[in-house]
């Protein structure tokens, strides 16, 4: 079977260098070419995964006709530019999370798409990994009853790097990990947030330009409660890069979807206990259903709308704590 | 030194928690057990070898070798109990939380003040092992200033006591549960000043009191913090406490699972257990006790159990009214 061949557009994100390793894993995929505006960065990607088609400009890379599809992991406020001039080239994408900073730009991203016809996919990993899969099929089959509440964590620590700039990040941590717990919120619930409050607080790093407290309470259409703590309050000695933690209360049952526990603890002399993840590989599964979907022309697991409802509940957060009251969905 | 004498006044589930406490102080005594069903008075004083059990609390206040009241009865019935008992001279420690109304703590505070009685609320948390643990590590300045803090108590509704049914005698799982990590949270990190809670009777039937909360704080120092009360849980699920508190300089973490140090598994149930030199309270009678008889102020004043019910209060006006409450209250909510 023909193999889908890949570009990536920037290895500015951490996740290009997970998502470059699987395209290397994968039988039915080819990574062969890559963008990043950073020659410095371009040519640590090149030689780590040996890919020989390095682009300074992305509208090269775009132009080839043997690319099926690319991975969009440049900054957030850049995803527009990238994932329009891809879909122009007909080109089937994946772009990172946030789908954009800003609801104009994901619209457009997503008209985009429509036009030229092609899959947009927001890398929403969480729907791909097993443990939270496994509770949505529970709750698809009934086994917990009616959600009345979920509670939730995506703790982490602070990333780095262009994540501190508001211009490129669009935010800090409520930008960056509100929408992967949020958007499991609305594939478990079926149902769309109704009202968001949120608060920050002094910055536990007072260095940075961006927060990286933020605690946001939900309340769904259908009346389920929602609470995301989506802080990167890990300091940088944590054994782990963070979590994805959600508890479901149902009426019929209780579940707790805990997904990075599943570790190795390493001590080494003079160094900080870690923990070294031996669990399932999400990045792998998800490209592996995002070529399924190319390959039966179907829609992906976690689409572009998915994409803009769960950042609209993010910016809905910063709306909040501007105001310091609730705000209703949509936003205006 | 003659041993202190005390009243145990409701002989259900804290009331027998607090009298295998109290067997063991030996400053103290309890010499009476009360409860409006009398014959669970009776069991329970027969069980700890005490001879005098009543139906009426009244009795034991007319009793003037009676030094201490323990109040151990629903929420509801505190103030009257408690006022009382300082009127008849005796000093009182009352299970929380405190009352349900600002106005009814603060007739016990004066109640206390006027009759020169101790006045202690049992507001376990402080006394607990693993929240002194992290109490002190805070005070020690390790983790830097308090930025965002976590609490979450779970627990199937307590069958045993069914008034928590209702939001006028049990004020519902924030009231009566979350109280305590919002006792600890405003001892540990500090003053509450906003409040947003969200919640509901989600899964009783036919209650008015609310069975699962959340609730989001702002402290006056710029914390932040997220405290979440269920009465929600399957039968099967055992208590759950957990806390989590981040600083600008580092992060604690505990709960009641991982640091249990036996696990018990058979045919019949499952649970695991902390043991600990002394338990939460044995300290807490233990300290009160030694309160009155070195005359010093109790270790939880009145006065910090109503700050601690304003903050619970707020979140159920908050629920009420669906937007963020700003401390202190104007008034009473319920």
């Amino acid at each position: 079977m023909r193999k889908i061949k890949f570009g990536i557009l920037s290895f500015a994100h951490i996740h290009a260098w997970n998502y470059a390793q699987v395209l290397k894993k994968l039988e039915s995929a080819e990574l062969v070419a890559i963008f990043d505006d950073d020659k410095e960065r371009l040519a640590r990607a090149s030689s780590a995964y040996n890919v020989k088609d390095t682009y300074l400009n992305y509208h090269d890379l775009l132009k080839r006709d043997d690319i099926d599809a690319v991975i969009v992991t440049s900054e957030n406020a850049r995803h527009k530019e990238h994932v329009i001039a891809a879909a122009e080239r007909n080109k089937h994408v994946i772009v990172e999370k946030p789908i954009a900073t800003n609801l104009r730009d994901a619209d457009e991203m997503i008209s985009a798409a429509k036009k030229y016809g092609i899959k947009l996919q927001v890398a929403f990993v969480m729907r791909y990994h097993d443990a939270s899969l496994h509770i949505k099929e529970l709750i698809d089959k009934g086994d917990l009853g009616k959600i009345l509440s979920i509670m939730s964590t995506n703790h982490g620590k602070y990333p780095g790097g262009w994540f501190g700039d508001p211009d490129l990040a669009g935010g800090g941590a409520i930008m960056d990990h509100t929408v992967h717990v949020a958007d499991l919120m609305r594939w478990y619930t079926g149902d769309e947030v109704e009202e968001v409050y949120a608060v920050t607080g002094l910055n536990i790093r007072n260095y940075l330009k961006v927060e990286d407290v933020g605690l946001i309470s939900l309340k769904f259409k259908r009346g389920i409660i929602g609470s995301i703590d989506c802080s990167w309050s890990r300091p940088d000695t944590w054994p782990i890069w963070g979590d994805v933690y959600m508890a479901v209360y149902g009426s019929e049952g209780y579940v707790i979807v805990d997904a990075f526990v599943s570790n190795v603890t390493l001590v080494k002399e003079g160094k900080p206990l870690e923990w070294r993840y031996f669990g399932p590989d999400a990045d792998l599964n998800m490209i592996e259903d995002f070529i399924k979907a190319i390959k039966e022309d179907r829609e992906p697991r976690a689409t572009g709308y998915d994409g803009r409802q769960a950042l609209e509940i993010a910016l809905a957060a910063y709306d909040s704590i501007r105001k310091g009251e609730i705000v209703k969905l949509p936003l205006s | 030194m003659e041993k202190l004498k005390v009243a145990l006044i409701g002989a259900g589930f804290m009331g027998g928690i607090h009298i295998a406490r109290w067997s063991m102080i030996g400053n103290a005594e309890v010499i009476a057990v009360v409860d409006i069903n009398k014959e669970r008075a009776k069991k329970l004083a027969r069980e700890y070898n005490v001879k005098n059990f009543y139906k009426n609390y009244k009795d034991v206040l007319k009793e003037d070798k009676i030094d201490v009241i323990d109040v151990c009865t629903p929420t509801y019935t505190h103030k009257e109990i408690a006022v009382e008992s300082m009127e008849h001279g005796k000093h009182v420690i009352v299970e929380k939380p405190i009352a349900l109304r600002l106005k009814d703590a603060d007739e016990m505070i004066k109640a206390s003040k006027r009759n020169h009685v101790k006045f202690m609320v049992a507001h376990c948390l402080r006394f607990w092992p693993e929240y002194v643990a992290a109490k002190k590590i805070i005070d020690s300045g390790e983790l830097g200033e308090p930025r965002i803090v976590r609490a979450y108590r779970q627990s199937p509704f307590p069958d045993w006591a069914p008034w928590h049914n209702e939001i006028k005698l049990g004020g519902g799982v924030f009231i009566d549960m979350s109280i305590h990590d919002i006792d600890f949270l405003r001892w540990a990190i500090g003053e509450v000043s906003e409040v947003y809670a969200r919640g509901g009777v989600l899964r009783r039937r036919n209650a008015t009191a609310c069975d699962y909360v959340h609730a989001v704080l702002k402290f006056s120092n710029g914390a932040v913090g997220y405290v979440e009360g269920s009465w929600i849980m399957p039968k099967t699920f055992p208590f759950t406490t957990y806390l989590e508190i981040v600083g600008n300089m580092g992060i604690l973490k505990v709960d009641n699972h991982t640091t249990s140090s036996v696990k018990v598994f058979t045919e019949e149930k499952a649970f695991d257990y902390t043991f600990v030199y002394k338990d939460a309270y044995y300290e807490e009678l233990n300290l009160f006790t030694r309160s009155i008889i070195e005359d010093a102020q109790p270790p939880i004043s009145g006065l910090e159990a109503r700050k601690t019910l304003e903050v619970v209060l707020a979140a159920v006006k908050s629920i009420m009214e669906n937007k963020p409450v700003k401390l202190p209250l104007k008034g009473d909510i319920l």
